[in-house]
């Protein structure tokens, strides 16, 4: 039995929040006491359950389509396959290659960074500045920065962002993709310090993602103690992969 | 597994790094192409996120042999095909079979959530899928997209609506879809 007419916003979102698992417990004692009660509601609940696993099954094979194709294009500009003496090289070469392997491979905590870690999107690049207008998302030098981070020209979006700092000290936004920067790159040092006072600036509109990138950089330099101490595990949007990622861990 | 359920495209990267190459030496010993390959990769993807997604994957499950399975049997499938039938399937050795009824109700349900996914418009993939998928918040899409957070929340509520409607429809409960 499904309802007919349209579904209002209030049902639809607390059908959403409860598959997601963004509800407190006491809500979702309550809906699973309305569950069941109502068939429709359920019906309307398995419903939206397919429209969204629709949703991530069609962006998964997007994903996996970009992946194959950049395979493919990796493939293409490789160099020509080597000869026949080179295999044999190859051949003698590959037991001193795996024992280096083995002994350089990256450390678990290390292949879950990079399991996890995709930079921030970056925000909308302004194409005009309003007259008087100060404001740093105005200002062609972040845009620069912008454009290159958006490019993967990480160093350059560094150091230009950077530049800004002096005049900006206290900002969070530079501090955050700066940080975001640095994390594509590797210099995990360098984010650290970035990353923990945006987590810690409870009026920062980037705090919760400052937590979770800060989550991911603790993780990237081992650093167990302090990613013990950082509790993200009933974040409504980095709960679960922070959950995945303690238990892989254990 | 659990990376998986999380959508982690650097899992997607890794299954496809480390289990492609297999499945596409087999279709390529059996008359197959690159781009069969690719298509049966995707394919087999595609069930095995879909069970790790439901729970209903065997516990300790290997993703490669689950991977190549559902690839080598769809491969099977179609050489079995009118137009195959005097093809000889070259062997696949140490790789055990196993009985695996799930596999085709998961792969109705797949096409299912395919003709779904193919009825919504670009912007409600976009909004949708950073949401559902990547997992994104209302206030980063709203960034990224240059747009209030509110008008993100409506086109989401209304793109989901647009789904709803036409799941009635296929469902034979409306015909507005």
């Amino acid at each position: 039995m499904m309802k007919k007419g349209p579904l209002g916003q209030r049902t639809f979102e607390a059908i959403e929040a409860y598959l997601i698992g963004t509800m407190s417990d006491t809500e979702r004692e309550q809906f699973e006491a309305e569950l069941a009660h109502d068939p429709v509601l359920r019906t309307e609940l398995e419903l939206q359950r397919e429209n969204m696993l629709a949703v991530e099954l069609g962006q998964m094979r997007q994903t996996l389509g970009r992946i194959m194709d950049d395979a493919q294009a990796d493939a293409a500009t490789a160099p020509p396959r080597w000869g026949t003496w080179l295999r044999h090289a190859a051949i003698i070469a590959l037991p001193i290659t795996l024992a280096i392997w083995w002994m350089w491979r990256p450390a678990p905590h290390e292949r879950l960074f990079a399991a996890h870690f995709t930079a921030d999107p970056g925000l909308p690049v302004t194409m005009s500045t309003p007259p008087g207008s100060n404001a740093l998302i105005h200002d062609p030098l972040f845009n620069d920065a912008m454009v290159a981070y958006k490019l993967g020209h990480m160093a350059e979006a560094r150091t230009k962002w950077a530049s800004l700092l002096p005049a900006r000290p206290h900002n969070d936004t530079l501090r955050f993709f700066i940080a975001n920067a640095a994390l594509v790159e590797g210099r995990t040092t360098e984010a650290l310090p970035l990353l923990r006072t945006v987590a810690a600036d409870n009026a920062s509109t980037f705090r919760a993602k400052a937590r979770w990138f800060l989550f991911l950089a603790l993780l990237h330099a081992g650093d167990r103690a302090a990613l013990d101490s950082l509790h993200l595990e009933d974040d409504p949007v980095y709960g679960e992969r922070v959950r995945a990622i303690r238990a892989a861990l254990k | 597994m659990d990376l998986l359920r999380c959508n982690s495209p650097g899992v997607l990267r890794t299954l496809y790094t480390q289990h492609f190459p297999t499945v596409r030496a087999h279709v390529l010993k059996n008359n197959g192409t690159l781009s069969d390959a690719e298509d049966l990769f995707q394919e087999a993807m595609a069930v095995l996120w879909l069970r790790v997604k439901d729970g209903t994957l065997r516990p300790g499950s290997d993703a490669g042999a689950f991977l190549f399975r559902v690839a080598r049997n769809k491969w099977l499938d179609h050489l079995r095909s009118a137009g195959h039938r005097h093809m000889r399937v070259v062997p696949v050795e140490h790789m055990p079979e196993e009985a695996d009824e799930e596999t085709s109700a998961t792969e109705e349900r797949i096409q299912r959530l395919t003709e779904v996914y193919a009825h919504m418009d670009e912007r409600c993939r976009d909004v949708l899928g950073r949401f559902y998928f990547e997992r994104q918040d209302l206030a980063t899409i709203a960034a990224a997209m240059g747009v209030e957070e509110e008008s993100i929340r409506t086109i989401k509520y209304r793109c989901m609506m647009k789904l709803r409607a036409f799941h009635r429809h296929i469902d034979g409960h409306d015909d507005t879809a």
